[in-house]
């Protein structure tokens, strides 16, 4: 046998490479997308995507009819939704990238090319990410039809295809740097949906996150970061420049997990992670100091210590937090003033107030609403509550906020006191329903059955070209 | 030993793979202890080895799907510190290869073909080649999910030859065929040595198809190689090993079997005459070891046993050695190695 060294180090064969040739990476963009499209998992997700989106139109339009929240508000939602749905989908085809292959043994055969490993990965992404154009195409009707005119279509439309598009890049990024990891795809989508939950927690719940530190928790929430600006402008008309910071933690996210991928991307290889132990103990304690990290995230924005919480003497409290009654009934309900300072209060006075929400609806008059508008309590001792009853008959219909105030007496004629408010009460008065509340039944039914006619058709063509033979 | 091969032809040709002192761990456990050898062009090697021998992890090396603790390859000239430039020049056949369902073999080829640089019409031209090689030009475009497991195979050496290669390896290319696919998939191995002049690395546990189609074996154990060079080197260099263990095989009709066991268990010289597979006839036939362990004294024991068999008039319908086999080379090997 030859020593190695006298082997000729110039190669006997000459290996015929075209320049012509088309880039590994389209090549693997274009067999993704075939398999995922032809292949059947891309459509079956939209289409239950579709379907979600088709009920959830149908209720926020019905709400809108009620006048329970404006179009703005419902188109807000449903971005959000539509966005949220997408990551995960995103999400999950990125978590099977690789270890679904290794699963399918079809990853080995692939990398005993001469492909370049960071064209694989480039290729593979691009495809993962093909489903976020054709959601949010899906998805724009919907948004149409509840907006009812409203201006915040356009907006709505341009804010939600970017931070849509840079939201899904990082789950997809993500999904595909979890599956690099993961040696089959049972760990690859756990890890992914225990992601996707620590991350969806926090953002469903905005409300409690507010004082500093739990609004930064939100800030660098991607999803939740993102959902806070566009419920700022969307819905409250402020403008981008004071609020364009909140889109930070989603660029990071889709440029760090891209960056991440591409750069340990070279070392794609048949078993999970690189082969230096050295990355896979990086990649490991990375991996669960982040699910660590996210997981107490969610816990801190759960908990009441993020709550914004403004120390009050005198608090008021209802018993009722929503009404959905018809035009005519009579709504009851109990009011709890606390006094929880160490000294007698003064006198107080509890008022009742009724808001339209509909800012075209009909001035509301508490006279037509409540005998009893205003109730009078004497001094209440330190750590003592008083109860109060009230009655209200609805005699619009529509929309309406109840809240109560409650008014310390002044001390003097030239005085002033801070009045405190309880919480509202949501009663919708409601006439009758309608089957198609805004006319969105038919894009609520369309969309699903329109996919399922392409699906339909996408697969009957297949079967023209394909020779359906069976095995022999 | 390989080097030592007695063809013109052979010696003529290049040397296109060539390992020395290949070296792989699994924490404590030695995977390869210095693996070296080496393959021309047009030669079939049969890569052989008990389960945990070593030889996934060998083939996985040599395909650059793992990466070696020491030592050295090359394939065609290219060094292993080139993987990229190695992966355009072999073709490989995995164990367990796994296969897109949705594509038809056409496309599957037509792929791959393109992933080697080739343009979409060169890649469709020879996909329909290697389609007609292999004898599914008749199946082109249907789904390989639709495909039975003997045509997977097929596929499977169509697309390790879509780049030409120079060395192929195949990894348990025959597993789950039944005989007739066997013979076909080996008979396209040779073909594949044969006309292509590729050098072919086929691993295996039939030891029969080994010796049937294999120029050239290696033999592994726990890593280390017990034997290699041409098949007729290996066999002959053990046999008298296991000749003078003295053991031989004759196969008579089933219902002569009790016949002839009475008759052979009446002559001196047997330790013991154990029926081997009764339904087919065989006998086995173990004998007092000659004085001096001299060769020609056993053989002589082979012609008494024949003519007392004859003139009993008992059919003799086989007659083996034991040790004239690769098998018997194989066992012997593996278990003077464990021993």
């Amino acid at each position: 046998m030859s020593n190695i060294q006298s082997v000729q180090k110039v190669p006997v064969h000459k290996i015929k490479v075209s320049e012509k040739a088309l880039p590994i990476w389209w090549l693997v963009f274009r067999r993704e997308l075939i398999d995922l499209w032809i292949g059947g998992k891309a459509f079956n997700l939209v289409l239950i995507y579709s379907l979600l989106l088709g009920g959830m139109v149908y209720i926020y339009s019905f709400n809108t009819e009620l006048s329970l929240i404006p179009p703005k508000e419902a188109v807000y939602e449903m971005l959000k939704n539509a966005m949220a749905v997408a990551m995960f989908v995103g999400l999950i085809i990125g978590a099977d990238a690789f270890s679904g292959e290794r699963d399918r043994a079809t990853l080995e055969s692939l990398l005993l090319t001469p492909a370049n490993r960071r064209q694989i990965i480039a290729g593979k992404f691009l495809a993962a990410f093909s489903i976020w154009p054709a959601a949010y195409v899906i998805a724009i009707p919907y948004l149409y039809v509840l907006a009812q005119g409203d201006a915040v279509l356009s907006p709505a439309l341009f804010w939600g295809a970017v931070t849509g598009t840079i939201l899904v890049v990082g789950y997809t990024g993500v999904g595909m740097l979890v599956s690099f990891w993961s040696g089959t795809n049972k760990v690859s989508y756990f890890i992914a949906l225990g992601i996707y939950a620590a991350l969806l927690i926090p953002a469903e719940l905005p409300g409690k996150s507010a004082g500093a530190a739990g609004q930064f928790l939100q800030w660098i929430n991607p999803m939740a970061a993102v959902n806070h600006f566009l419920s700022k402008h969307l819905v409250n008309y402020r403008t981008v420049a004071e609020f364009w910071t909140w889109l930070l933690s989603s660029v990071a996210l889709a440029v760090i997990s891209v960056a991440v991928l591409l750069l340990v991307g070279s070392g794609l290889r048949l078993e999970a992670g690189r082969g230096s132990k050295l990355w896979a103990r990086l990649g490991r304690a990375f991996g669960l100091s982040v699910i660590a990290g996210l997981i107490m995230v969610s816990l801190l924005l759960a908990s009441p210590v993020f709550a914004f919480q403004e120390e009050q003497v005198l608090t008021i409290t209802v018993d009722t937090e929503s009404k959905h009654v018809k035009t005519g009934d009579s709504v009851e309900f109990n009011t709890t003033v606390t006094n929880t300072s160490s000294e007698a209060s003064p006198p107080l006075i509890v008022a009742m107030n009724v808001i339209n929400l509909d800012a075209t609806g009909d001035v509301v008059d508490p006279e037509d609403w409540s005998p009893q508008r205003t109730q009078y309590i004497d001094s209440l001792g330190s750590g003592k509550s008083a109860n109060q009853s009230w009655i209200i008959n609805t005699i619009l219909e529509g929309d309406f906020m109840v809240y109560m105030v409650l008014i310390p007496e002044p001390e003097s004629v030239e005085a002033t006191s801070h009045p405190a408010t309880s919480s509202g009460i949501h009663l919708t008065v409601d006439p009758f329903t309608r089957l198609n509340p805004g006319g969105v039944l038919p894009f609520a039914i369309g969309g699903p059955i329109l996919l399922l006619a392409i699906t339909y058709f996408v697969y009957r063509r297949r079967r023209q070209q394909i020779d359906m033979g069976g095995s022999s | 030993m390989l080097e030592n091969h007695d063809s013109v032809k052979s010696n003529s040709q290049p040397e296109i793979l060539v390992a020395e002192g290949l070296r792989k761990s699994y924490g404590p456990r030695k995977a390869l202890q210095g693996l070296t050898f080496a393959l021309k062009a047009g030669r079939i090697l049969g890569f052989l080895g008990p389960n945990g021998a070593g030889k996934t992890t060998s083939i996985r090396i040599l395909t650059t799907m793992m990466e070696p603790e020491s030592g050295h390859f090359a394939i065609d000239g290219i060094g292993s510190e080139y993987p990229e430039q190695i992966r355009r020049r072999i073709g490989v056949l995995p164990e367990n290869l796994g296969f897109p369902r949705q594509m038809t073999g056409l496309e599957y080829l037509i792929y791959f073909g393109q992933l080697y640089g080739r343009t979409a019409s060169e890649a469709k031209e020879n996909a329909l080649t290697l389609l007609e090689d292999v004898g599914l030009q008749q199946r082109a475009k249907s789904l390989i999910g639709s495909y039975s497991h003997g045509m997977r195979q097929r596929i499977g050496i169509a697309r390790a030859l879509v780049n030409d290669p120079v060395v192929v390896f195949l990894d348990e290319p025959t597993l789950g065929l039944d005989p007739r696919g066997q013979a076909e998939l080996l008979e396209l191995v040779q073909r594949i040595a044969r006309e292509r002049n590729t050098g072919v690395v086929l691993c295996s546990h039939l030891l029969s198809e080994i010796e049937n189609v294999c120029d050239d074996v290696v033999i592994l154990n726990v890593g280390q190689i017990v034997a290699r060079g041409s098949v007729a080197e290996v066999i002959g260099r053990v046999q008298q090993n296991i000749v003078l263990r003295n053991a031989l095989r004759v196969q008579v009709p089933p219902d002569s079997i009790k016949a002839a066991r009475q008759l052979l268990e009446t002559m001196s010289n047997f330790i013991s005459v154990t029926p081997v597979g009764e339904l087919e006839g065989w006998l086995r036939l173990e004998i007092v070891p000659p004085h001096n362990g001299e060769l020609a004294k056993a053989h002589q024991m082979n012609n008494k046993i024949l003519g007392a068999l004859i003139r009993a008039k008992i059919p003799i319908l086989g007659f083996e050695v034991e040790g004239g086999r690769l098998q018997d080379v194989f066992l012997h090997l593996t278990e003077e190695s464990i021993k």
